[in-house]
C-alpha cells in the first residue's frame, strides 16, 4: 500500500510539473503562468448568456465619470456592438 | 475600429472598460512596460475613471465609450472580462454572443454578422512599400481597449 501512494504521489507530481512546463510555454514563462492561475482564471467566466436571450441590463458611467446610461437603453432602434476590454 | 467606421450607420457601438486585465499589482506582462501601460488595479471608482480616459484620450478612440461600476455589474452580466464582444439586437436580445478573450477575442465574427445584415465593406489594400506585410485588407481588425497583448493570443 505504501508504494502505491509513492507511485500516485510521483505520477501526480509528474503531471503536475508538466502541466506548469505546458502552461508557462503557453503564457511566456512561469511568472506568467503563475498569474494566469492566480489572477486571469478565477475572473474568467463563460457566462450563462445564450443567442437570443434577453440581453441583461447594467448601470454604464460616461467619461465624465459623473453621467450614468443604461445598456438597454441603447438598444431601441439599431443592433448595439458592445466591446468590453480595459487598458492593460 | 474599422468595423465601427464601416458600420457606424447600421449599428451602435458601445466600449464597456471593465477591471483591468495586467495591472501592476496583479500580473503585469512585460509588454506593458514596453508600451508604458502600467496601471494598478483601480481600488476606486475615480482611478477607474481617469484610467479609462487616460485610455480613450492616448488612442484618440473613437467609439462612445462608458466605464463599469465598481461593483461590476456590466462585467458579471456578460462575463465580460478580460475582453469580450457582444450583439444586441433591436429587440434587446443577444445576437452575438463572443468567446472569452483574449483567446476567443473575434472582431472579425463582428463584422461577420454586420456584414450578413448590412452588406460587406470592402477596403482596397494600403500600397505599402515591397517587404512591408500590407494590413488587413478586410479590416477585420476592431479595437479593443486592451492595448497590450496578451500571454497567447495578442489583443489588438
Amino acid at each position: 500500500m505504501n508504494r502505491f501512494w509513492k507511485w500516485t504521489a510521483g505520477i501526480f507530481s509528474v503531471l503536475l510539473m508538466a502541466a506548469f512546463a505546458v502552461l508557462s510555454y503557453m503564457a511566456g514563462s512561469p511568472k506568467d503562468a503563475y498569474g494566469m492561475v492566480r489572477y486571469a482564471l478565477p475572473h474568467m467566466h463563460r457566462g450563462t448568456l445564450r443567442l437570443g436571450s434577453d440581453a441583461p441590463d447594467a448601470r454604464i458611467v460616461a467619461l465624465d465619470g459623473i453621467t450614468r446610461f443604461h445598456i438597454r437603453e441603447r438598444t431601441q432602434q439599431r443592433p448595439l456592438v458592445l466591446v468590453f476590454g480595459s487598458f492593460t | 475600429m474599422q468595423i465601427y467606421e464601416d458600420y457606424k450607420d447600421h449599428a451602435d457601438f458601445l466600449t464597456v472598460y471593465v477591471r483591468e486585465a495586467h495591472p501592476t499589482d496583479e500580473w503585469q506582462m512585460k509588454s506593458n512596460v514596453k508600451d508604458d501601460v502600467c496601471y494598478a488595479q483601480p481600488k476606486t471608482f475615480e482611478q477607474r475613471v481617469a484610467i479609462a480616459n487616460d485610455f480613450t484620450k492616448r488612442y484618440k478612440f473613437p467609439l462612445p465609450f462608458g466605464i463599469d461600476e465598481m461593483s461590476n455589474a456590466a462585467n458579471d452580466a456578460y462575463a465580460a472580462w478580460p475582453e469580450r464582444l457582444y450583439i444586441i439586437d433591436e429587440g434587446g436580445r443577444i445576437a452575438y454572443r463572443g468567446g472569452m478573450g483574449p483567446f476567443h477575442y473575434t472582431p472579425a465574427e463582428v463584422r461577420g454578422w454586420l456584414a450578413a445584415r448590412y452588406g460587406a465593406v470592402k477596403h482596397e489594400a494600403p500600397k505599402s512599400p515591397a517587404g512591408v506585410a500590407p494590413a488587413s485588407a478586410s479590416g477585420a481588425a476592431a479595437p479593443a481597449p486592451a492595448a497590450t497583448p496578451a500571454p497567447v493570443a495578442p489583443a489588438k
